[in-house]
């Protein structure tokens, strides 16, 4: 007798909270325990039996407390495949991405070999460094705010308890795209401010190097822009830990939208948006029309309207599917 | 919380550790889980399944016991049994037990 779509069921929900390498024994084992328990219980009625028998072997969450060995752990065996993932996603595209254009730069303004390979070098380092930090620190946040106390006692458990078989997690791409949109961002503000990558002729005949972004923001508006900015990377990789919005998660999220998109309004309707010389040398003789301003205000706000709505959206069906 | 309650609650507390004992006395025949589980509970150890099919892999871990899958049946099932250095432990466990039940023996005498 194979296993029933019940016991499969609960057998799934506590093997993959143990360590991968012991998942098939245990699976295996508890199978056999169940379906002979079930048998010596109930022949005249098994599925009565069976929801007997996995009632009292309790709560899978316990159950699987007790097959690990319950070794503290930074990402547990259940975030630990998407934590994988994402870390192999975000070091196969931005760090070489972030690489190639340092390097690039570094080529294109004469440098010799030495020092391009400095650059990137350095560059791998540094991104790499950083992009495993906070993966792990949002990942290990998640496994921390899902704590223990979830773990009830036999008694109250019940096979109804059992969540429905996990559905592809549909969002993940969409996620993973807008938080690498979002970092891509954060980084092009930063290096423009201090690589200065805009060549303009200088007043003596030689070649200025400007920032792109008005140099004053880095004394004001650009902060809260960037920490919008990194809010929802963070959020969005807390998404995928989580596999779906929350109203608390899109709360959050909204928050930090606001963060970015009401200094950038702002900065943008008083036409702070840009380095003053690198509009001169880009225009020559034309102006930048203000409704080009009001235009990059307007779009601004309706990309940040129009995601923090689909959050909340996604969020409420999820409530409303539990 | 009345005295049964409180009584049952320190039995148990009791019981912990002899379950380990009486599975390995018990594997010295190889038994499989649920078994075994029958075997300890007409003897009256009383255990449940959910402590005793993850104990008997902690201590099959700690090298106490031996398992093979037996395929034989249409239903594949593990089959545990002590092992050698299992015996040993068994052993120290057994004078150790025998210790504990002469002590208390001697102390409820006294009172």
């Amino acid at each position: 007798m194979g296993a029933t779509a019940l016991t499969e069921r609960y057998v799934q929900e506590v093997v993959r909270r143990i360590p991968a390498d012991q998942r098939g024994e245990v699976a295996a084992e508890l199978r056999a325990v169940i379906a002979d328990t079930v048998e010596a219980r109930g022949p005249d009625d098994p599925e009565a039996a069976e929801r007997a028998v996995l009632a009292e072997m309790g709560d899978p969450v316990r159950l699987a407390a007790d097959y690990s060995d319950r070794q503290p752990v930074l990402i547990g065996p259940d975030l630990y495949p998407a934590y994988v993932r994402l870390l192999a996603a975000l070091l196969c595209t931005l760090l070489p991405v972030a690489t190639v254009a340092l390097a690039g730069l570094d080529v294109l303004d004469g440098e010799d070999i030495g020092s391009v390979i400095g650059t990137a070098v350095g560059t791998a380092v540094t991104v790499a460094a950083q992009l495993i930090a906070w993966v792990t620190v949002v990942f290990a946040l998640v496994e921390r705010s899902r704590g223990g106390g979830r773990i009830r006692r036999a008694a109250e458990w019940t096979p109804d308890d059992l969540p429905e078989p996990p559905r592809p997690d549909r969002g993940a791409t969409a996620s993973y795209l807008w938080a690498g949109w979002n970092a891509l961002l954060i980084g092009l503000i930063v290096w423009q401010h201090t690589a200065r990558p805009y060549r303009a002729a200088g007043a003596d005949g030689g070649i200025d190097r400007l920032e792109v972004l008005h140099p004053g923001l880095w004394s004001g508006w650009i902060w809260p822009m960037l920490a919008g900015l990194a809010g929802v990377v963070v959020l969005e990789l807390v998404r995928v830990a989580a596999r779906g919005w929350t109203l608390r998660t899109v709360g959050w999220y909204a928050a930090a939208e606001a963060l970015f998109t009401l200094p950038f309004i702002w900065v943008a309707h008083r036409q702070m948006l840009f380095n003053p010389d690198f509009l001169t040398d880009f225009n020559g003789g034309w102006t930048t029309p203000d409704a080009f301003y009001t235009l990059l205000a307007a779009g601004a706000f309706a990309v940040s309207a129009t995601a923090v709505a689909n959050r909340f959206r996604a969020a409420r069906a999820r409530q409303a599917g539990r | 919380m009345s005295s049964e309650d409180l009584i049952l609650g320190q039995a148990q507390e009791l019981r912990r550790g002899t379950v380990v004992l009486a599975c390995l006395a018990l594997l010295e025949e190889p038994q499989y889980g649920y078994a075994l589980l029958e075997t300890l509970n007409g003897a009256g150890v009383a255990v449940d399944g959910n402590t005793l099919y993850p104990l008997l892999r902690r201590l099959e871990k700690q090298g106490l016991l031996t398992s093979e899958w037996n395929t034989d049946d249409p239903r594949p099932r593990k089959f545990y049994r002590v092992s050698t250095e299992g015996a040993r432990v068994r052993a120290g466990l057994v004078r150790e037990w025998q210790d504990i039940v002469a002590s208390i023996a001697r102390v409820t005498k006294e009172n």
